[in-house]
């Protein structure tokens, strides 16, 4: 089955994963106004084809809009928690430039995002057992090289209780 | 044989009594209705004997034990709730807003630097269209009356082409003196020409 669309990488998983900039958590909308033909809103355009799907997989919960031939020269508004506007003119620069901008203004840095992370580590222990919401595994009889589980595969006989104590009432 | 515990069944929680172990309340083999085995009829269900003695003095300790399970649990409790409280509305987290808002202030005024480069820039180069269009019309204004210019030249020309020619033009008066010119001046319009293009216009007359 061969990919859909003009560059279908940008559907994957792996492109969507690389991108960079995660917004700071008081940004709630993103509005891109750019022209479709002009010489000066073809970083916007680019912008808005390859790194828009990067940004919006990293901030799922940010609306991003976009809004074509409304003005004659390309800008990006974020509306902040607080009703502040920001507004940044994109006008004649690369669709490179525009996204390290954005990144500088209202992205997350490294170490906040590395601080994060490290949090995150911290709650989710990955060697905890337990619930599927909070934890990787259940029952030990889910990792492999492990005694598959009774419920699935019985047990041979001389490891149930059973059998056991049956052996147990033999000898006494 | 069905094994109980691996069934996906609700647990029924206000069955059980707190502090207990969750008992899952599941039929098991048989449904609501079905009687009971002939060979559990007669069974009476003794709950298990108890020693008054051994009862008295386990009392005692699980109160205690339990005691000291829920004053830890309490405790934990307590701990996470200020750390969160302390990361929410503490010394730091004031530090932390106040630090965060001069950041953002900071990076607002770069932005707006930006915008204003861009703005100047753009000003320019609005101006600098705006002057060549106005060029350009000028131009197109210009050729047009070059064009206008030329045509009239032209025209005038000719008039002056026409006003030299008329002394040529035959009239009634000149009729006939110009027959008679004609007359007295055969003109020969035959001319040879060989293969080297070089022309001899002096022929013989028919």
């Amino acid at each position: 089955m061969p990919m859909k669309g003009r560059f279908p990488i940008r559907r994957t998983l792996e492109y969507l994963q690389k991108g960079d900039v995660v917004f700071k958590n008081f940004v709630k909308i993103m509005t891109v106004n750019y022209n479709t033909h002009g010489e000066l809103s073809e970083g916007a355009r680019k912008f808005v084809f390859f790194k828009i799907p990067q940004i919006q997989y990293k901030n799922p919960w940010v609306q991003i809009l976009m809004f074509k031939n409304m003005t004659p020269s390309p800008f990006l508004k974020f509306y902040l928690d607080d009703g502040e506007q920001v507004l940044v003119d994109v006008e004649g620069k690369n669709h490179n430039e525009i996204t390290q901008h954005i990144n500088k203004i209202v992205g997350k840095t490294q170490e906040v995002l590395q601080a994060e992370a490290l949090a995150a580590m911290v709650t989710s222990n990955p060697a905890n057992f337990g619930h599927r919401k909070y934890c990787l595994r259940e029952c030990l009889c889910e990792v492999e090289g492990q005694v598959p589980c009774p419920g699935i595969v019985p047990l041979p006989k001389e490891m149930t209780g059973k059998y056991r104590n049956q052996m147990k009432a033999g000898q006494e | 044989l069905l094994r109980v515990a691996k069934c996906p069944v609700q647990v029924c929680r206000f069955l059980s009594p707190r502090g207990s172990v969750l008992i899952e309340t599941v039929r098991g083999r048989k449904s609501r209705n079905d009687p009971k085995a002939k060979s559990k009829q007669d069974r009476v269900k003794v709950p298990p004997p108890i020693d008054p003695v051994e009862m008295v003095v386990l009392k005692e300790r699980y109160t205690q034990y339990q005691m000291i399970m829920r004053a830890l649990r309490v405790e934990f409790k307590e701990q996470i709730m200020r750390r969160r409280y302390e990361e929410e509305v503490g010394s730091r987290a004031e530090e932390r807003t106040k630090h965060e808002a001069e950041e953002h202030r900071a990076l607002m005024a770069w932005n707006d630097a930006e915008n204003l480069r861009l703005r100047q820039l753009r000003e320019i180069r609005v101006q600098k269209e705006v002057e060549e269009l106005a060029m350009k019309r000028e131009e197109a204004i210009g050729l047009q009356e070059e064009k206008r210019r030329k045509i009239l030249k032209e025209k005038e020309q000719e008039i002056l082409q026409l006003q030299e020619d008329v002394k040529t033009f035959i009239t009634l008066e000149n009729l006939d003196q110009r027959i008679e010119e004609a007359l007295d001046n055969p003109k020969n319009y035959n001319f040879a020409i060989d293969k080297e293009g070089r022309i001899v216009k002096r022929t013989a007359i028919p």
